[in-house]
């Protein structure tokens, strides 16, 4: 599953850059196409392509939540877009209008924004992720850029790092000098979901055994059970997920667990149907939501996250637990509060990220 | 405007088949059947020499048609010399028509994909869809070149306008037999385009779901006998069978308004009064609705109103959510 481009598509202008340098390095045979700018184009992915660019947006974004839901209020930190993963309910196959898996090799720009928003704002916690538009390890056998992030937020006393993955590339952690300020992330889905959907990625054990390696490494973990997909006998193997969570890690190191249902843009329906034809995810009931994203009907999001709920709890009940994207009495009638009864869900993951 | 020749036109010299400029499709309007009986022929057809010796129509093949039909003959005509291109032909074919009428979809269709033998791909989008009042868009034109491969009773729908080219868009990727089953179900009932779209959707989604043919959906016995119930009136028939449809893909939310209309029913409103759930039973915006004639009815409503959020039936109903 390790990601090999068989063409680099590089801007000149970023020639230079040390990423670049890097990639070469490891693929030293792999033909490279030298492009003043990546075209913009809407065809399909070409999956054996990686394009190396500069990229001229800002490279720290808040998370993409809506108003009408509870968000978790991290930043991203957008070093690339698009994955090789291919998961079926993948947001990203709509998200963006360029194909192609990207990396953006300016960063200096990256790290220039970077201590300047956490100049701006000394006395607050950042937590930050690279996992929202990519898969946060996928890559890192070519750019190494763990190296880098990872110390750099050892040092950086109100700030964490989040690597959400679906992948076990976590050998070049274990060296790394942390500190406490990384949390890697898992998603999590049971066998026969990563089967059908994710059929590119890691087993679950695989995905366990590199929490448990990292925990071993001093690291906290996290895992998200996002997207949860209603399935025929859902409940049991949800059940047997965190069984298996429970005992291959130290709960007592997991910064947190968060649960989403399945939601999407209808936009991405059409491109589900069409690229995944046998994907069973798109069978259930779905209704829009207040953020104009399809989801599942409340009553049922709600049985899922009671059930998970119940599950972890039993398992360990000091795990921080939390509802991506969801409304207040979804909140209370799943796990039995409000975010707002404790501070606001930001102020609860703050509390957490640090060590 | 190329070298012109003044005729009178004998049917048998015209080659009928000779469809290379013909871009009109659907029903001959009535309208001009009963204008040439009633006056004659006032423009004059336009044809081509062929160097076979036949004549090809550029412009006014209803207008042949229609004399023909009325046993006008000869007709007076303009032709063309063999000398002018096959190009001009046609241009001079959807110019005359498109300055005169809207072409039907199915015509537009005819001219994107006859012109497309002479002119590249961006310029059938950047000057031909223009002129044709179609937004310049490669996923628009394949769609339009896509039309003309549908049954034909489906293009002979759209051109005639009792089905919308949306939908025939999006019954393209269908089987023939399911496009026609849906064709049926449109034809017989009134639904609204975006009605066929939402009833287009949902059969695919409960057909994905279920295992069968959409057709086997649409044709199933309840629906079948929603389709048949000759004393309700069509509309009625039509949302009763959009009904029937919405609970089938979505039953969870079906039993919650089914079961949001039995706790209303218990909690007993006021007369007048009208609750409403947030869309979906999704977030926590209510509505209740009312309306007065005079300030004294409005402060009786208020009363109620206030009698109302006091109950806890009614606080129960909107925690049970």
């Amino acid at each position: 599953m390790r990601f090999r481009p068989e063409k680099l598509v590089i801007e000149e202008a970023v020639a230079e850059t040390s990423l670049v340098q890097r990639v070469l390095a490891v693929l030293p045979h792999t033909p490279v196409i030298w492009v003043g700018r990546v075209k913009e184009t809407k065809g399909p992915r070409d999956e054996q392509v990686l394009e190396i660019v500069k990229f001229r947006g800002r490279f720290i974004k808040p998370c993409p939540g809506t108003r009408s839901y509870i968000c978790c209020g991290y930043q991203i930190l957008n070093l690339g877009i698009k994955c090789s993963l291919g998961c079926t309910y993948c947001i990203l196959q709509s998200y963006f209008p360029s194909p192609n898996l990207r990396l953006f090799a300016n960063l200096e720009d990256m790290w220039q924004q970077l201590r300047d928003h956490l100049g701006s704002f000394r006395n607050r916690v950042h937590r930050f992720g690279t996992g929202e538009f990519t898969d946060s390890l996928l890559l890192d056998p070519l750019t190494h850029l763990s190296a880098d992030l990872v110390p750099f937020f050892a040092g950086e006393a109100n700030a964490i790092l989040e690597l959400k993955t679906k992948t076990t590339q976590v050998e070049s952690l274990e060296t790394l000098n942390h500190r406490g300020h990384t949390v890697v992330a898992w998603s999590l889905n049971p066998d026969g979901v990563i089967a059908s959907e994710e059929a590119a990625a890691t087993s679950l054990d695989d995905r366990l055994e590199a929490a448990r390696r990292c925990q071993e490494w001093g690291y906290r973990i996290a895992f998200h059970f996002d997207p949860l997909l209603v399935h025929p006998n859902w409940q049991q193997n949800y059940t047997e997920v965190v069984s298996r969570l429970f005992s291959t890690v130290d709960p007592r190191g997991i910064a947190w667990i968060s649960l989403g249902t399945l939601r999407f843009m209808p936009a991405l329906k059409p491109i589900i149907q069409q690229r995944h034809p046998e994907s069973t995810i798109l069978h259930e009931e779905f209704v829009p939501g207040l953020d104009g994203k399809m989801r599942y009907f409340r009553d049922l999001r709600v049985e899922m996250y009671r059930h998970l709920n119940e599950l972890l709890k039993k398992g360990c009940e000091d795990l921080c637990i939390y509802l991506c994207m969801e409304s207040e009495d979804v909140w209370t009638e799943a796990l039995g509060f409000t975010p707002e009864e404790r501070g606001g869900l930001c102020a609860i993951l703050d509390r957490q990220a640090l060590p | 405007m190329p070298e012109t020749d003044f005729r009178s036109v004998q049917f048998e010299e015209v080659d009928w088949s000779d469809t290379t400029c013909l871009i009109t499709y659907g029903p001959h309007p009535e309208k001009l059947l009963h204008a040439i009986d009633a006056v004659g022929l006032l423009q004059w057809p336009l044809l081509q020499q062929r160097e076979d010796g036949l004549l090809r129509i550029v412009c006014g093949s209803r207008r042949l048609t229609v004399c023909r039909k009325l046993g006008i003959e000869p007709v007076p005509c303009q032709v063309f010399s063999t000398s002018v291109s096959h190009l001009t032909c046609l241009r001079m074919a959807i110019y005359d028509n498109v300055a005169q009428r809207v072409l039907n979809p199915v015509e537009k269709s005819l001219v994107l994909t006859k012109m497309a033998e002479y002119v590249d791909r961006p310029q059938l989008i950047e000057d031909v869809m223009p002129l044709l009042d179609l937004e310049p868009s490669v996923t628009l034109l394949q769609r339009y070149e896509g039309l003309q491969e549908l049954d034909s009773p489906i293009v002979d729908a759209v051109a005639g306008g009792s089905l919308h080219e949306r939908i025939a868009f999006a019954l393209r990727p269908l089987r023939g037999k399911d496009r026609l089953a849906f064709l049926k179900l449109f034809e017989q009932l009134p639904f609204s385009v975006s009605v066929q779209e939402e009833l287009l959707e949902t059969i695919m989604d409960i057909s994905r779901r279920d295992g069968v043919a959409p057709r086997d959906v649409i044709n199933d016995k309840e629906i079948r006998e929603l389709r048949q119930e000759n004393k309700r009136p069509l509309r009625q028939r039509a949302q009763d069978i959009r009904i029937c449809l919405q609970a089938r893909r979505s039953p969870r939310l079906t039993a919650r308004k089914q079961r949001f209309l039995e706790e209303i029913r218990q909690v007993g409103l006021p007369p007048g009064l009208r609750l409403e759930p947030p869309p979906h039973f999704e977030g926590s915006r209510w509505r209740l609705e009312f309306t007065f004639h005079q300030p004294d009815e409005l402060t009786v409503r208020l009363r109620q109103v206030a009698r109302l959020t006091g109950q806890p039936a009614f606080r129960r109903l909107l925690k049970s959510k």
